[in-house]
């Protein structure tokens, strides 16, 4: 057990390695310049190359690439071109909604997908089973910006329910702020829940044809219990996985609902960082990301040993 | 008690309409921008979005009235200019305070203007015709030239790359705080969430009536915030909601929607500025001069605008520079050089250049949706005239820095409101990317810069402007509106490029 956690840990090392390298490499092909954006569209190419080589970026791409990792090694980093404060802080400050929204989304799309996943499998072939079927089906095809753009029209500017953008303004309480994240957490939950609830059917599926639930029906069970303990406890390993790996597709920020929304979530501080060629914030955030991802990869191969005893490391 | 109720009752008529004249005090505004400012330091960029917020901040010596005259701000009046255009003596305003309290001299002003020679991209250009500058005094600043530089006044007026004056001690660079004497004052700033502004209780507003961006400053609002909404569609649903005072840069598409909103109107900005198309006059294709004729004959620009802009309600067809509304407005050079539309003349001009197929390279972006729709209506005429057309639809920031390159590109499209000031227009420096420098624009360009009187400055601008389509350099299509929303409730605030919400109120 112990050996493959230290296995693990080796391997997200590589992994963070590799990520930080190819992050580094693509960042800086990509053409576009960050002193450009910065100086604006009447800046003259010699204003550019000062402020270039001001922010370093007239060295050479070795030279910038050992000074980075050099950062790293310093738990560094690196300082936000244009918010010009240390990209650790500019994260934390982004921390927030894109937590809530996280939590938010997944507890609406696990309300939705698992009961209606569970009964549909329960009934399968059922005018609900095909319900759920084509429901699930037409959530996954919709894309959650456009949802956001209806939830929008109709709940904040028709009925005024909930703010439109925006996540509060100054001095706004906990509550307030995550009332301006209701809007997309929906939109998110929505859509996430086909994923979920596919998941779910497909491996109740699985386990409701087994013959340990033949024998616990045989034994005079009542179903309730056959289906809510004995089923569902050996069907949570895929829909744990599949939960797990929407939580990190969320939590690397939902890009495109983050900026719809306009909410300073990290989603909406990678593609601000894109647009302007914030190198180190981008770096620093993708790098991030794919530690999110590693870690929640692991925390839910963790969460099978309480799930399944029969799993072994 | 008759008589009383009748004395309350006069008392009342009387009154009741001079209060309403005046506006009311309190209040906070949201205003809805298209971003979070790239800095907070407008010396250190000349995007307009800087501009807009920090003008609330930091004030400049001079700025513009309404008719875009140069009019003082933290300068007592106009400056003194010797007769031989070399030296400008600048009286400051006294009593003025900096947010930090400290008391505004003439050596904060010379510091700042040393900054902003060595920072800001306008104060550099103006750095080259510097001789010195000094203090004789706590309340007068001098300037002597190198040659008559008229220009000068109006680029310490601008709002971006702007020569704001801050406290001696709190030069640094980048800026650490963010110390003005403008009517509100920085109180916290979330990037990506609000930019808050405070009213600034020690703020000494000029007397008399506003003016544009220059006259009085009331500060009737306590507090101004600027959200940053990048999404347009978002703008525009937070706009017919009504959950922002202000709201800027709406799609020109949605006007109707706004006019039927209860809650926001629309502010129309006409005629707000003009898209052009620059040529590389260094390398490729259209360095050639008769090849840039070519490609301007086959351009049909109420074409290019109508797939822009939809309706001539947000565009209207004009090939001179300023609009009749501006006194720098001629007709000189116009006839017979805009909006041609002659493909097939076209074709015949360009294999007469000795046209030799080479494509030509059409640098676009899609962060200006209208610059993209120009580009494929432009790049259909110039496939009709024979020319064979490569479309580098890129975004802003990678256009920024391909356009600094000539071996990258033949034509880049971008745009531009109407400067208070022609020397403001980038094209015409010979560094800009374009790199126009002929016998000719210099001819042009140095009389017109160098000139003093205003009238005779009016008329070499004309001469500019022809020579501008003598050699083309860049073909100005036309000139187009800006659509922005305003809170019914909100009062006080005219269209203006680069919005100002000194004077705004909040009706109650």
């Amino acid at each position: 057990m112990i050996r493959y956690i230290l296995q693990r840990l080796a391997g997200m090392i590589v992994v963070m390695f590799l990520v930080v390298t190819i992050v580094f490499v693509i960042v800086r092909v990509t053409p576009g310049d960050p002193a450009a954006v910065m100086l604006g569209p009447d800046a003259t190419a010699q204003d550019i190359a000062d402020l270039r080589s001001r922010l370093g970026l007239d060295r050479t791409l070795v030279v910038q690439y050992l000074f980075y990792i050099g950062q790293l090694l310093k738990g560094d980093l690196g300082q936000s071109i244009f918010l010009n404060i240390p990209v650790g802080t500019a994260l934390l400050q982004r921390a927030e909604p894109t937590f809530f929204l996280t939590i938010f989304s997944l507890l609406i799309a696990s309300a939705i997908a698992l009961p209606i996943g569970i009964y549909a499998a329960y009934r399968r072939g059922s005018l609900i089973d095909q319900a759920a079927t084509t429901l699930a089906m037409l959530a996954a095809s919709i894309p959650s910006f456009w949802l956001g753009l209806i939830l929008m029209q109709f709940f904040a500017v028709r009925l005024n329910l909930f703010p439109v953008s925006g996540y509060g303004g100054p001095g706004s309480s906990f509550g307030e702020r995550m009332y301006h994240l209701m809007l997309p957490a929906v939109a998110l939950g929505l859509v996430s829940s086909a994923l979920i609830l596919r998941f779910t059917r497909a491996s109740m599926l699985d386990v409701l044809g087994d013959d340990y639930i033949r024998t616990a029906r045989a034994k005079g069970m009542v179903e309730r219990k056959v289906v809510l303990k004995h089923a569902l406890k050996n069907a949570l390993i895929p829909i744990l996985t599949v939960l797990g790996l929407t939580a990190a597709v969320l939590v690397s920020g939902a890009v495109v609902t983050e900026t719809v929304f306009g909410l300073p979530g990290i989603g909406n501080l990678v593609v601000s960082a894109v647009l302007r060629r914030d190198y180190p914030v981008i770096q620093g955030a993708l790098l991030v990301i794919a530690a999110l991802y590693v870690l929640i990869n692991f925390a839910i191969d963790m969460l099978y040993l309480l799930v399944d005893p029969r799993v072994r490391y | 008690m008759r008589m009383k109720l009748a004395f309350l009752v006069t008392t009342a008529l009387i009154a009741g309409p001079c209060l309403s004249l005046a506006a009311d005090r309190g209040g906070v505004i949201d205003v809805a921008t298209i971003g979070e400012p790239p800095t907070l330091d407008p010396m250190a960029s000349t995007a307009d979005l800087v501009g807009i917020v920090t003008q609330h901040m930091f004030e400049t010596l001079y700025t513009f009235d309404k008719n875009w005259n140069v009019t003082p701000l933290l300068a007592e009046s106009l400056p003194e200019i010797t007769d031989d255009g070399k030296a400008y003596t600048i009286t400051l305003r006294t009593g003025i305070t900096f947010h930090d309290g400290s008391e505004m001299t003439s050596e904060d002003v010379l510091a700042s203007l040393g900054r902003w020679t060595k920072l800001a991209s306008r104060g550099k250009q103006a750095a080259g015709f510097i001789a010195s500058m000094e203090a004789p005094d706590a309340d007068t600043v001098l300037i002597k030239l190198t040659q008559p530089y008229a220009p000068l006044t109006s680029l310490l007026a601008f709002n971006n790359s702007a020569a704001i004056v801050i406290p001696s001690e709190k030069q640094a660079e980048p800026m650490a705080e963010f110390v003005g004497t403008g009517p509100y004052m920085l109180k916290e700033r979330k990037a990506d969430q609000y930019i808050q502004l405070a009213r600034f209780d020690g703020y000494m507003s000029r007397d008399g009536e506003s003016d544009g961006y220059g006259g009085a400053r009331h500060q009737y609002l306590d507090e101004i915030r600027f959200v940053p909404v990048p999404d347009p569609n978002t703008r525009v649903e937070a706009a017919v909601s009504g959950q922002y005072a202000y709201v800027d840069s709406i799609p020109v598409e949605s006007y109707d929607k706004l006019k039927s909103s209860s809650a926001s109107e629309p502010v129309l900005l006409e005629p707000f500025g003009y898209p052009v198309f620059v040529f590389n006059t260094k390398e490729g294709v259209s360095s050639k001069l008769e090849i840039r004729k070519a490609i301007t004959q086959a351009l049909n620009m109420e074409d290019m605008l109508a797939a822009a802009f939809g309706s001539t309600d947000f565009y209207g067809l004009d090939g001179a520079f300023y609009p009749e509304s501006y006194s720098w407005h001629s007709d000189a050079g116009v006839d017979g050089n805009y909006n041609l539309g002659d493909p097939e003349g076209a074709a015949e001009a360009a294999k007469a250049a000795g046209y030799d197929g080479a494509p030509v390279r059409i640098l676009t972006s899609r962060q200006y949706e209208f610059h993209y729709k120009m580009a494929q209506v432009a790049a259909e005429y110039l496939k009709l005239a024979g020319f064979t057309v490569d479309m580098q639809v890129v975004d802003w920031a990678t256009l920024t820095q391909r356009r600094a390159d000539p071996a990258l590109w033949d034509v880049y499209i971008t745009h531009s409101p109407f400067l208070p000031e022609p020397a403001l227009i980038g094209a015409l420096s010979t560094s800009s990317p374009g790199w126009w420098d002929t016998p000719a624009r210099k001819a042009a360009v140095d009389p017109f810069t160098s000139e003093a009187d205003p009238a005779k400055r009016v008329e070499l601008w004309a001469n500019v402007q022809k020579v501008i389509y003598d050699e083309l350099p860049l073909i100005k299509i036309g000139d187009f509106n800006a659509v922005a929303a305003k809170s019914t409730k909100l009062e006080g605030v005219d269209p203006a490029p680069w919005p100002y919400f000194w004077n705004a109120s909040i009706a109650k």
